[in-house]
């Protein structure tokens, strides 16, 4: 029995906001007490800080196997840990791709060694992430997928994907999409607009991930299946997924947490620094703010830390040709705290209620739930320091004064806050 | 232009964001160095000892030649590098490359890169001067600089002018600076081309946006052609290149309509028959041959400006 003494439990499952004492019983919750009310036993003193479900990320590139300058199922547990992580979904966008069986099977082994956040793995949807055949579900749900997904680039076949969402209904598990529209993305760099005018770069018009999400969410409506948008970051697509839900179509939908703080002028502030360099890219604070607010409302039920680390050879170059994407893990909880101002209730729903709830799982701090916890401290600030356990080079919002410090990370009991 | 140490500026990266007393600054000098080009020695001390390197990874004869005699007339020390002689070709980075020209202690690197954004990449990373001869389809100053020492040649203030830009404004780095260095004078600029290549959003960069070139043709003081080539563009970006030609070409007829003394420019090479006729081209109101003798000047004006040891701390501020 382990007692986590003097702390806040929020659980805004059940509607719990007070000072418990927290026992634990290997890896479940025994139950929550008032202060000193509890069994005997060993005692840590959490004085001053919060206990809420630990976070869960949906679509993280773990780069394992295949890329290990970027990152690897160690380096990514640890730093997915060391940001109030608790469950890492990894994307299939590894070398080989996550397309079959035996690739699952290995991720599953290895990931039970992880030393920090759980992993959990994502199939491939189609073969070879390509868009073009559909991937053995069956086989892959069978090996312990908790979810499909597509790559970095959406599948542009509107009958592919209409195929795909029906052929993996049956086996219950989520699919996770980004929304985009190839032809309309493709040499585009920056979100385009009077920013990428100014500053002389490609633009990427936001109407790609209006096609994207209207196209899937049709496809959804019309197939039934349980999708997920993994990136949604403009205002526009978040006015198809109101209309949709409103309809009762069941899509969720995301956004990057580093989207609700960030804007497309940072490229130009910057003079074109490649941690700007992002897929979707940043946007203009109207999107920004609409994003906020969409979030706030619940449109967007979850925030994601979008993890995509990045070597110093692909971010050290010209920005039109250095790789898209950047580190989150470690940043995401005090971004999204710092975004929503300080409301960390709604904070530890984004990052932890509304993923958990895509895998069908209830994220609670109560007897009998897995004790995946955060403890946090929502009064620190600070600047964002660069990545610390992630082999990421590539964090946007490194030097931006953000609140709240993620303290200690429990994974099924046991503290895994990487040391 | 970024600040080096001692507050100096050290590069000339793009024409957004510098002031009129800045842009002033350089053209009054420019005119000052024009002079030198008509002597019978063409040659002056000034950076005698100083290297500079011409890096260019991206396709140019006249814009390479113009900064390399512009720095053999300062007396500095010149050497040229190419991306297709060189190891870029071999997958070399950018940083790489220019830690191997670093470490011949150059003083000045004039860039020119594909990649809208290299030169201030370099400019971030070394403390050599950078100058900026054109990246990707961000801004190419000098050229932009070179056009309104013309200007001002035939126009004198150009505060109130009204400069026409004609073409694909979108992709042209060209254009981009000389809208930036134009507005900051007070000129007003009026852009016509094809939708895709003159886009309504390009009103937000304070550009007055047009479709037909014969809008802008009446009351332009100065009409600036863009070179069309249909091979470089992206899929689906224009029709043919002979509607281009009957939209948006500069033949007589739609000369006859311009102000009698208007300015006819290009930045070079031209499309004879595309987007210029050679009528036109070659006709009273073409100073596209001026506009490359003051290239020259204004080259020198800005080396000196940025390297010369009478330039110093505050030269080009």
């Amino acid at each position: 029995m382990l007692r986590l003494e003097g702390a806040r439990v929020l659980c805004p499952a059940t509607g719990v906001d007070d000072l418990l004492d927290v026992v634990l019983d290997g890896a479940r919750i025994e139950g929550l007490y008032p202060p000193g009310a509890g069994p005997a036993g060993e005692a840590l003193d959490c004085a001053g800080l919060v206990i809420a479900p630990a976070f869960v990320d949906l679509a993280c590139q773990l780069c394992d196997p295949g890329f290990p300058w970027r990152e690897d199922l160690h380096s990514g547990s640890r730093a997915g840990a060391a940001g109030g992580f608790a469950t890492l979904v990894a994307a299939p966008a590894t070398s080989p791709v996550v397309d079959r069986a035996a690739v699952v099977d290995h991720l599953v082994r290895r990931g039970a060694e992880a030393p920090g956040a759980r992993v959990a793995v994502s199939g491939a949807l189609t073969v070879g992430l390509l868009g073009l055949e559909l991937a053995e579900l069956g086989a892959l749900a069978d090996a312990g997928c908790c979810a499909f997904a597509d790559g970095s680039r959406p599948v542009s076949d509107a009958g592919v994907l209409r195929r795909a969402l029906e052929y993996a209904r049956p086996f219950g598990l989520p699919v996770i999409v980004r929304p985009g529209e190839p032809a309309l993305e493709q040499e585009g760099v920056m979100h385009e607009g009077v920013v990428s005018l100014s500053v002389g770069l490609r633009g990427l018009p936001e109407a790609a991930e209006e096609v994207g999400v209207t196209r899937v969410v049709a496809l959804a409506r019309a197939t039934g299946a349980r999708v997920h948008l993994s990136h949604v970051t403009t205002a526009r697509a978040v006015a198809v997924i109101e209309g949709a839900r409103r309809e009762g179509v069941a899509v969720s939908a995301a956004v990057p947490a580093r989207h609700l703080l960030l804007t497309d002028a940072a490229v130009a502030e910057s003079a074109y620094d490649t941690r700007f360099r992002l897929m979707p890219p940043l946007r203009p604070e109207r999107d920004r703010r609409a994003l906020i607010e969409a979030v706030r409302s619940g449109v967007i039920d979850v925030v994601a830390p979008d993890h995509v680390p990045l070597g110093r050879v692909e971010k050290e170059i010209e920005f039109q040709y250095a790789e898209p994407g950047a580190v989150g893990l470690e940043s995401a909880f005090a971004a999204t705290l710092t975004a929503l101002d300080g409301d960390l209730a709604l904070t530890v729903r984004r990052l932890s209620l509304g993923p958990a709830a895509v895998l069908g799982q209830l994220a609670r701090v109560a007897p009998g739930a897995r004790a995946d916890l955060v403890l946090i401290d929502p009064g620190a600030e600070g600047p964002c320091p660069a990545p610390r356990w992630s082999r990421g080079c590539n964090e946007p919002l490194q030097g931006r004064t953000l609140r709240g410090r993620v303290v200690r990370t429990l994974v099924g009991g046991v503290d895994r806050f990487p040391r | 232009m970024t600040e080096g140490n001692r507050g100096r500026v050290k590069d000339m990266l793009g024409l957004r964001g510098l002031s009129r007393e800045q842009l002033t600054r350089i053209l009054d000098t420019a005119a000052n160095f024009r002079q030198v080009n008509e002597r019978r020695i063409k040659k002056v001390p000034t950076l005698r000892g100083r290297t500079v390197v011409t890096a260019f990874f991206e396709n140019s004869t006249r814009t390479r030649l113009s900064f390399e005699l512009a720095a053999k007339r300062l007396s500095a020390d010149t050497l040229s590098f190419s991306a297709s002689t060189s190891s870029t070709a071999k997958g070399e980075t950018l940083l790489d490359t220019a830690r191997n020209l670093d470490a011949m202690r150059p003083d000045a690197v004039i860039v020119r890169h594909p990649a809208s954004g290299a030169p201030h990449l370099l400019a971030r990373h070394f403390p050599w001067t950078v100058i900026n001869a054109g990246d990707g389809i961000n801004e190419h100053p000098t050229q932009a600089l070179l056009d309104m020492l013309t200007m001002r040649d035939h126009l004198g203030d150009l505060e109130g002018r009204t400069v026409a830009i004609v073409g694909d404004v979108l992709h042209s780095r060209v254009a981009r600076s000389n809208i930036f260095g134009l507005q900051t004078l007070g000129a007003k600029v009026e852009v016509a081309g094809p939708g895709t290549m003159c886009p309504p959003a390009l009103a937000e960069l304070g550009v007055t946006v047009r479709h037909r070139i014969d809008e802008v043709v009446e009351r332009a003081d100065v009409i600036m052609m863009l070179r069309i080539q249909r091979e470089r563009l992206g899929k689906a970006m224009m029709s043919t290149t002979q509607e281009y030609a009957a939209l948006y070409g500069l033949d007589e007829a739609r000369l006859r309509r311009a102000r009698p003394e208007v300015l006819v420019m290009h930045p070079g090479p031209i499309n004879r028959g595309v987007e210029i006729s050679p009528e036109v081209a070659d006709g009273p109101n073409s100073v596209i041959l001026e506009q490359v003798s003051n290239g020259l000047a204004l080259r020198m004006a800005l080396m000196y400006l940025l390297l010369g040891d009478e330039g110093g701390s505050d030269a080009a501020a």
